[in-house]
């Protein structure tokens, strides 16, 4: 008889267990729930986990060394994103300018650096850009263009999300309603007014939240430039993980180390990143509702 | 209206121009000094140098010049290594250095032509592609001596000989080496070793026996522990690569065996660059005369003893 016992406990319902526990759930808070299946999750991850033979006493051993290298991944994201936003501003002012050379130059950066995977772009900053130079420009210049690995690497990280930024800054200039630029060009402004003061500041609240996205996908390809072989000193996460983990065999433990070290990075950071999201899109949450 | 946007193109060129050169001149500016930042290299030396006594200025030294004037003028000598390869050289990361043979053997050269090293951690095989656009000066870098590399590098006299060796899981049903017919054996990509697999492996000078089966499937990695790593997944049934690195596997607490005596012996090398901007023949004389000093002093050996437990500083034939 349980199922007439069930119809009775939840008359109103169809029938069947899962309504039931349906029912019942409806009591609890949708995050704890949620929660919930992270733990069970997690439990499940650290049960296989244990369970796999993995040193465990080698990885808290190393893990100091490790987490240590974040200060480069941060330093490399940071000067990367800088250099990139001013590289997708300019890509940007020349997607949508009417002169041929900047339309085409623009056309020519977008095309290469978001058609080329990052991997092959960072090789080419790296064993390429010197062999450029030297067949090109005379003494002393050619060897401005030989790079430590972690130059060529941010360089190279700064061109690529650039590239993809470019895009980012071109449709949010042209989200910038065009009676703006009417509005200016009636005041007489000229380009480098009307950009500066009407309408780069209004395509910056647009821009600010994806360009945000991108930071944090930068700081898990920054791990890329260790491939390049760069020197202790600066040892990302991932490149300390390979040194330390090629030394004593423990390769996979040390990739286990470096996957949460970044995970726990971008987790941060993309904490931030919702909290800027939210400040952006309440200042148009209250316009819309003055317009209305 | 008409005059405003006729006028603005050209002051976006002049203000693309001006962003362009101020980005190159960034480019540059933190290229130069990031790099003079790197060569905050370990100054261990000294400290590795207690065996041998006073720098060579007595002894009878070639002329310098070329880029081993340079290196002797800038009192530093730079060292590429794949620290990738224990007990050859790996990264200590309790002393946050480098450590091992190569890195000994790399010290007392330093030591003995009065400069310090300074290191360079390229992949390998940057290393061995040659075109190294003066980054570093010299590989010591157990690199064997082959037709290949030597068009792009030119090589000193060995200055030691590594065993390579077939391994297997420790559980594996192979006990010889006849048995990998079939196989999948794993081995690190462009090296020795492949050549080896391939029966392309030809060092001037040596003559080598192919006695692993011709008909092995070859499976290459990035590097010797990559395979290693595989091997033990289960996705090759042997390896080859050096006795040493194998050795301290196992001694590390990987369950692997080897199979057999090892399959051949490969010479190893000091490298430099033929196309450095500076010529290399002195530095490559220096080099040699060094090498062939701490052969005769006994300081190889006693690296050798210290890194392998075992002497392979001495030749084939020797």
């Amino acid at each position: 008889m349980p199922d007439s016992s069930t119809r009775e406990a939840v008359p109103h319902q169809r029938h069947g267990l899962a309504q039931s526990i349906e029912a019942a759930s409806l009591a609890i808070p949708f995050r704890v729930k949620v929660a919930a299946v992270w733990a069970v999750i997690f439990a499940l991850l650290a049960f296989a986990f244990f369970r796999s033979g993995f040193d465990i006493q080698w990885m808290i051993d190393k893990t100091p060394a490790i987490v240590r290298g974040v200060w480069v991944t941060i330093l490399f994201s940071v000067i990367a994103i800088t250099a990139a936003t001013f590289l997708a501003l300019l890509g940007a002012l020349g997607r949508i300018s009417k002169n041929p050379i900047a339309y085409g130059i623009s056309g020519f950066y977008t095309s290469f650096f978001r058609g080329t995977p990052l991997i092959v772009q960072l090789f080419l900053w790296y064993l390429a850009l010197p062999q450029l130079a030297i067949g090109l420009l005379p003494e002393p210049y050619a060897s401005w263009f030989i790079w430590p690995a972690q130059v060529a690497g941010v360089v190279g990280i700064a061109f690529n999300y650039g590239a993809y930024m470019t895009e980012i800054f071109r449709s949010g200039i042209e989200a910038v309603p065009h009676g703006q630029t009417e509005a200016a060009d009636a005041l007489g402004m000229s380009y480098g007014q009307r950009m500066r003061r009407v309408i780069l500041p209004q395509a910056a609240r647009i821009v600010i939240p994806p360009t945000g996205n991108e930071f944090i996908a930068m700081i898990k390809d920054t791990a890329l430039i260790g491939l390049l072989g760069t020197t202790i000193l600066w040892a990302d996460p991932f490149r300390v993980a390979q040194l330390t983990g090629k030394a004593d065999f423990r390769n996979l433990e040390a990739l286990i180390i470096a996957a949460i070290v970044y995970w726990g990075l971008t987790a941060i950071f993309s904490f931030f990143q919702r909290k800027l999201e939210a400040r952006m899109s309440k200042g148009y949450v209250r316009t819309a509702v003055k317009a209305g | 209206m008409r005059t405003t946007t006729r006028r603005t193109p050209r002051g976006l060129i002049a203000l693309g121009a001006l962003a362009a050169s101020s980005v190159l001149l960034v480019a540059c500016g933190g290229g130069s000094s990031t790099s003079t930042s790197s060569s905050a290299a370990p100054a261990e030396s000294s400290a590795a140098a207690e065996t041998s006594a006073a720098p060579a200025e007595s002894s009878a030294a070639p002329a310098a010049d070329g880029l081993l004037a340079q290196i002797l003028e800038s009192g530093t000598l730079r060292v590429s290594t794949d620290p990738a390869y224990p007990p050859q050289s790996s990264y200590d990361e309790a002393t946050g250095e480098w450590q091992g043979f190569d890195i000994d053997v790399a010290n007392e050269i330093a030591t003995r032509m009065g400069v310090v090293t300074q290191w360079e951690t390229p992949a390998w095989d940057v290393i061995t592609a040659g075109n190294w656009n003066d980054r570093w000066d010299v590989s010591v870098g157990s690199m064997s001596i082959t037709e290949e590399r030597a068009q792009v590098l030119d090589f000193t006299e060995p200055y030691y000989f590594t065993p390579a060796g077939v391994a297997v899981n420790a559980d594996s049903d192979i006990q010889s080496i006849d048995q990998l017919a079939g196989k999948r054996v794993g081995v690190c990509g462009a090296c020795t070793y492949e050549y080896y697999l391939n029966r392309t492996l030809a060092i001037p000078g040596f003559n080598f026996e192919f006695l692993v089966p011709e008909d092995v499937e070859i499976v290459t990695y990035d590097t010797d522990t990559t395979a290693l790593q595989d091997l033990k997944l289960g996705r090759v049934d042997a390896m080859v690569s050096a006795v040493p690195l194998l050795e301290e596997a196992i001694k590390k607490g990987k369950e692997i065996r080897l199979v057999g005596d090892p399959v051949f012996l490969e010479p190893l090398a000091v490298a430099v660059d033929k196309s450095a901007s500076q010529p290399v023949d002195s530095l490559v004389a220096e080099l040699n005369r060094i090498i062939a000093e701490m052969h005769a002093d006994g300081t190889l050996s006693e690296l050798s003893m210290k890194w392998y437990g075992v002497d392979i500083t001495k030749g084939p034939g020797a």
